[in-house]
């Protein structure tokens, strides 16, 4: 029996499978799913909401009712706070998670097995990286969706913003991958990825403080400093910023911060494949 | 039409550390032909090259210098291995995946569509001797022979025409060895070239025909495993041998040893042994053997080793 003709899309569909797989092995997709539900199970039973005449008679969160508001503003201010712990807090356990499926890998007699197959080594890569991508994706949409739903049915409510937000969730966290991979390929070390991405979640908020950063330098040069950082590394904390105005329909001021993260995070995924491309296991 | 299943020409990996710059040879010039439909034995003490070499075949390892071909393609293109079938030494499959998962996730990369692996994976499993049960078991759960079982099916999953085994009976037991060693008699019948890296010198003697051994990274010996363990005398074993023909016999002979009746003795050319045999049988002593002595494999394998040979190609 002779193998069949290289397929492609065969080899990736069973990559992306096997991250699922693993991922649903180490309980990763069903502690998402696990929180993510749970939020969603707060939102419809928990949360009750009258509305009459287009406004908000009352809010009753366990059994507490709060002041009448109008409709669309609650529910763009919840939607937005749920935005942002997906967005902050989500991509803080998607990392940590995401880690070991990026590292495992890359392990020994797993590894070997992996490039003796006729795949080339871009195309394995890729295929675990969007596997990953997905797994994360497959989560922000159940809950964004989910909560757009609920809150659609409760409201009358069915602004786009929100559920658009999910897609610069995802972006992000996509390009935060990217950063996962390269230390990966280079250090075999799902701790130093984690180390190496956080200290980049945490360093970039505090640039996007650049104005205030920049009066509080002294020397020029440690102003030309921070200004290098804050165009080359993500924009975590402005994309936020776009996140939060698509969920309250503000206009978007700039849109410079998506666009240099993605190139960020194609550079680095570049370098990723690149390296792995060249090395020898 | 290539000749050879794996041709290696001037194939040299040095690796470099970090920090001092200091160089190791792992393989160091090694030009290698491995004929179509041959089994190949690879052999060669811890840390000879051997792996270093295999992983260069496979593409994990990229060379320094020289090349690697298999059926005439440069191995670090990605179709260059669609026929090689590969078992690691020190595999570490998925344990989330079961047996079927994993022959179906393999399969899918080696480029097999979903009907073939589903009509295929249930031969195999029952090729190396796995039942129903371990069709469904997570690789969590088998022991070390019924991964080296399943990890022999992944290697064979798409009907390869090479496949480089790297110790694929260890763990087994004695039963599953000749189990393995039956399919991949069967392999050889239908002309696939099995390319074998074992430490069980046994193991490779009674399955190889040809064989090549490395140390420090060098080829140091290769050739048909007839050709290497024939020796340069002939021994004669006789029965009930009287005590004057036996003290002429001993004179006459290189070695000797005598046991219970029975004498065997060693000597350096056919016509002495040819006359021995004239003495034995006109004194009534009964033949018990006869024939060129042969060295073991593993005795080739030491003056190898030893540096007591010189390169034999």
């Amino acid at each position: 029996m002779n193998a069949a003709p290289t397929n492609a899309s065969s080899a990736t569909v069973a990559l992306i499978r096997d991250t699922f797989r693993e991922a649903f092995a180490r309980r990763i997709f069903w502690g998402f799913f696990a929180c993510c539900s749970a939020l969603l199970l707060f939102l419809m039973f928990i949360m009750r909401i009258d509305v009459v005449q287009g406004a908000i008679a009352t809010v009753t969160i366990f059994g507490r009712s709060t002041p009448s508001t109008d409709v669309q503003d609650l529910v763009q201010q919840t939607q937005s706070v749920i935005a942002m712990i997906l967005y902050f807090a989500g991509m803080a356990l998607s990392v940590f998670a995401s880690a070991g499926l990026v590292a495992a890998v890359f392990e020994p007699g797993r590894i070997e097995l992996l490039l003796s197959k006729p795949v080339s080594r871009i195309h394995l890569l890729l295929g675990r990286y969007a596997g990953n991508v997905l797994v994360v994706a497959a989560n922000i949409v159940y809950l964004v969706a989910g909560s757009w739903i609920i809150f659609g049915v409760k409201t009358s409510t069915w602004g786009a913003g929100f559920l658009m937000s999910s897609l610069c969730t995802i972006f992000i966290f996509a390009v935060l991958l990217a950063i996962l991979v390269l230390v990966g390929v280079l250090w075999d070390s799902s701790a130093v990825a984690i180390m190496v991405t956080f200290a980049i979640m945490i360093i970039t908020p505090i640039l996007a403080q650049k104005p205030t950063i920049e009066r509080l330098l002294s020397s020029e040069w440690s102003r030309d400093v921070v200004r290098v950082l804050y165009y080359v590394l993500p924009k975590t904390s402005d994309v936020s910023v776009i996140i939060r105005r698509m969920i309250l329909n503000q206009p978007i001021e700039s849109w410079m911060p998506v666009w240099s993260t993605a190139l960020f995070g194609a550079v680095v995924l570049a370098l990723g494949l690149w390296r792995f491309q060249r090395r020898s296991f | 039409m290539a000749e050879y299943a794996i041709e290696t020409d001037g194939l040299t990996k040095v690796f470099r550390t970090a920090f001092s710059g200091r160089e190791l040879r792992a393989v160091d010039n090694i030009s290698l032909r491995v004929p179509i439909g041959s089994t190949y034995g690879l052999l060669g003490p811890n840390g000879a090259g051997k792996t270093t070499f295999v992983k260069i075949l496979l593409s994990c390892t990229h060379q320094t210098a020289g090349r690697a071909m298999v059926f005439g393609r440069d191995t670090r293109q990605a179709e260059a291995r669609r026929p090689i079938g590969y078992l690691p030494e020190n595999h570490r499959f998925p344990t989330y995946m079961t047996g079927f998962d994993m022959l179906d996730f393999y399969g899918a990369l080696s480029g097999m569509e979903t009907k073939a692996r589903r009509k295929r994976i249930p031969e195999l499993l029952s090729l190396v001797g796995l039942d129903d049960r371990a069709r469904d078991l997570r690789l969590g759960k088998y022991s070390k022979g019924m991964l080296q079982r399943v990890g022999l099916a992944q290697a064979l999953i798409h009907s390869p025409k090479l496949l480089v085994l790297d110790e694929p009976s260890d763990g087994v037991d004695p039963v599953g060895r000749k189990q393995i060693r039956d399919v991949l008699q069967a392999l050889e019948q239908q002309g696939v070239t099995i390319f074998l890296n074992s430490h069980l010198l046994a193991e490779v003697e009674l399955f190889c025909r040809e064989v090549a051994i490395i140390q420090k990274g060098k080829l140091a010996l290769s050739g048909s495993v007839e050709e290497l363990t024939s020796g340069s005398g002939y021994h004669v074993e006789g029965l009930r041998v009287p005590e004057g023909l036996e003290s002429e016999l001993r004179a006459r002979a290189r070695a000797f040893t005598s046991d219970n009746g029975s004498l065997r003795l060693l000597f350096a050319t056919r016509g002495d042994a040819n006359e021995a045999v004239d003495l034995l049988r006109s004194n009534g002593c009964e033949i018990e053997s006869l024939g060129r002595t042969r060295s073991t494999l593993e005795e080739v394998f030491m003056k190898t080793v030893e540096g007591g040979e010189a390169q034999k190609q």
